[in-house]
């Protein structure tokens, strides 16, 4: 790269080292270090963190994590690419409004808004009262508190995550491409089968990926909906921070576990990505 | 991406900014105490008598203090710690003696709240509020009567409980069961409790120590095991709950008031535990927050309607024992709940 380049991202590089890397780093360090009496740690070189890790107990719980954000991801792409495919092919003149609408909700705290769950989920709550009244059921259902309702709440906060890249792609597909199917004889069916999913592939891994990392490290939506009941691997590190155990290398060690899944799931979809040939 | 460089200028414009309101200011002490326990009208009258500034941070557990305190990242005048808490921090070395002759209302906390197990000499803690955790009943939809946790963890109330969300807590209660004290904890103890909380924790519909109280409201549980200012709460709202001190033995807790030992202004802090051991402002702080309130005084300025909450003031005064700080067998209990709530 020419100088004036290097200069132009040098930023970058500098916003990377100093709030990703060095961070990470610190965390890699703590891991390998001993627990200090009120919190903190002692430097003292041990691996006894990652054989604690690597019990299958707090395996059980990063394989629960993996597959609820797996599921979270799933269930957004699902619910999110008929939206994004909706915005992508409105009006040009629509399209702002459009994704100002998907943004809207990020002008009220996620906290709050997923406070606001509790009141429509619980047993005396909106959505019961809704259901009785018009007498599918006979008595209150238990939503809160249950794995759905985390889940719930899990793809209620990741779906803008989803549509965002997904509509970059479609608002990206190149109109010939898609008369050249239909006069090539292709329905629409068919079309968004063999020409508009593949070209926006790049979309469906990018968002998969911006809802899957998240989600899995994600700890007050499981708190809040799950009530303590639908733990995963984040409220496990939480508590080796928050709980009586103040146990802080063992909570990196925990970390640096959910980063190896996420550097797993970044290698896979750099490869899925490359195989198709959609990305360098 | 034209826009990445001005939020980088804004976010670090915003964190300088934050830097130097952080800054202390000539006469204001920093007060680093739990979400929901100092009124705010007791701050504001501190401030109007002395014109000492009071800058509230909260947390909501202990070791989110300590993780505060240790990382030195900001230095507090007065933290609230609670009984086990206070004993770390004193064989650490990390509190300030308190001048007691700066203190002089400390005369109005009650005998049998000094010299307890984790200050034993009474040197670096001011009690603020005790209370117990205990059984809490919807007495309206649980008819039978419920004595003690045994009582609460059966299979018919399989989905109808809330319990706090705090480990070592839970594991207390099996070893009450078991005719053991809190402090107890060995690997032994530890195996014997396993098989108990491995038939409770299933039955346990909802984990939740910041307002175990809401859940019961809700009507999303007829049962729970809580705090005992959170009881008094739901008592106020509505005499069908019930609080229960278990049969099997019950716990206390003590919050206190403690000077980290890097305090900057040690005065200011000293002026404040003066301030808040007055009668009339500690009964303030009982009105908002219905724990036991150590303060014999400020008790005689109670209503007799909050004297009589069985919630805040159990019958008979029993003297129950607290938690002791039990180092680093804490990571076992820990793993313990995390291995039986990963297999649920």
């Amino acid at each position: 790269m020419p100088a004036a380049a290097w200069l132009a991202a040098a930023p970058l590089f500098a916003w990377l080292a100093l709030f990703v890397a060095a961070p990470a780093l610190i965390i890699l360090a703590y891991s390998f270090a001993q627990r200090g009496t009120l919190g903190g740690v002692v430097w003292e070189f041990t691996i006894a963190n990652y054989a604690a890790a690597l019990d299958p107990t707090y395996l059980r719980v990063l394989l629960r994590s993996v597959v609820m954000a797996g599921a979270t991801a799933m269930l957004c792409l699902i619910a999110g690419y008929p939206v994004a495919l909706y915005m992508g092919r409105a009006p040009q003149r629509w399209r702002g409004t459009l994704l100002m609408l998907v943004m809207v909700p990020f002008w009220t705290s996620f906290l709050i808004r997923t406070y606001a769950w509790l009141t429509i989920l619980k047993s005396e709550g909106a959505l019961n009262g809704v259901l009785l009244a018009i007498g599918i059921i006979d008595a209150p259902v238990a939503m809160l508190y249950t794995p759905g309702a985390v889940l719930l709440g899990l793809v209620y906060t990741f779906l803008p995550f989803m549509i965002l890249p997904l509509y970059t792609s479609i608002e990206a597909l190149e109109e010939p491409m898609l008369e050249a199917a239909s006069d090539l004889g292709a329905g629409p069916w068919r079309t968004l089968r063999k020409v508009i999913l593949p070209l926006t592939m790049p979309g469906i891994v990018a968002g998969s990926l911006f809802v899957f990392v998240p989600a899995l490290g994600l700890f007050a939506v499981n708190d809040i909906l799950g009530g303590g009941t639908v733990d995963m691997i984040g409220n496990v590190i939480e508590n080796q921070f928050k709980g009586g155990a103040r146990n802080w290398p063992f909570g990196a060690a925990l970390s640096v576990l959910m980063m190896a899944v996420f550097g797993v799931a970044m290698a896979a979809a750099s490869r899925s990505s490359r195989l198709r040939g959609l990305s360098p | 991406m034209r826009l990445l460089p001005l939020t980088v200028v804004a976010v670090l414009a915003a964190m300088v900014s934050a830097c130097q309101t952080g800054a202390p200011k000539a006469d204001s002490i920093r007060l680093f105490a739990w979400s929901e326990y100092v009124p705010q009208s007791v701050i504001d009258g501190f401030t109007a008598e002395t014109g000492i500034e009071v800058s509230y941070e909260t947390y909501s557990s202990n070791e989110e203090m300590l993780s505060k305190l240790v990382s030195g990242a900001q230095r507090y005048d007065l933290i609230q710690p609670s009984d086990y808490t206070v004993q770390a921090l004193i064989r650490e070395d990390a509190l300030l003696p308190i001048d007691w002759a700066r203190v002089p209302n400390f005369a109005n906390i009650g005998a049998q709240y000094k010299n307890l197990p984790h200050d034993p000499e009474q040197r670096y803690s001011v009690p603020w509020m005790s209370g117990s955790v205990g059984i809490v009943v919807d007495t309206d939809k649980v008819r039978e009567p419920v004595r003690g946790y045994a009582d609460v963890f059966q299979e018919k109330h399989r989905g109808r409980i809330v319990v706090v969300d705090d480990s070592r807590e839970i594991v207390s209660w099996a070893m009450a069961t078991l005719g053991r004290g809190p402090n107890e904890v060995t690997p032994q103890i530890l195996a014997e409790v396993r098989p108990v909380l491995e038939r409770w924790l299933p039955l346990v519909k909802v984990y939740d120590s910041d307002s175990p109280k809401t859940a019961l409201l809700n009507g999303d549980v007829d049962l729970g095991i809580v705090w005992s200012g959170e009881a008094a709460i739901l008592h106020e709202e509505d005499p069908k709950f019930r609080y229960v001190l278990p049969v099997e033995g019950a716990h206390r807790f003590l919050d206190t008031l403690a000077i980290p030992k890097d305090a900057p202004n040690p005065h200011g802090a000293m002026k404040f535990l003066d301030y808040v051991l007055r009668p009339e402002v500690s009964a303030k702080i009982s009105e908002e927050f219905p724990y036991t309130n150590p303060n014999l005084e400020a008790r005689k300025l109670l209503s007799a309607e909050q004297l009589a909450n069985p919630a805040s003031y159990p019958p008979g005064d029993p003297q129950l024992v607290g938690f002791l700080d039990i180092g680093p067998a804490a990571v076992d209990i820990d793993k313990l709940i995390t291995n039986l709530k990963a297999a649920g």
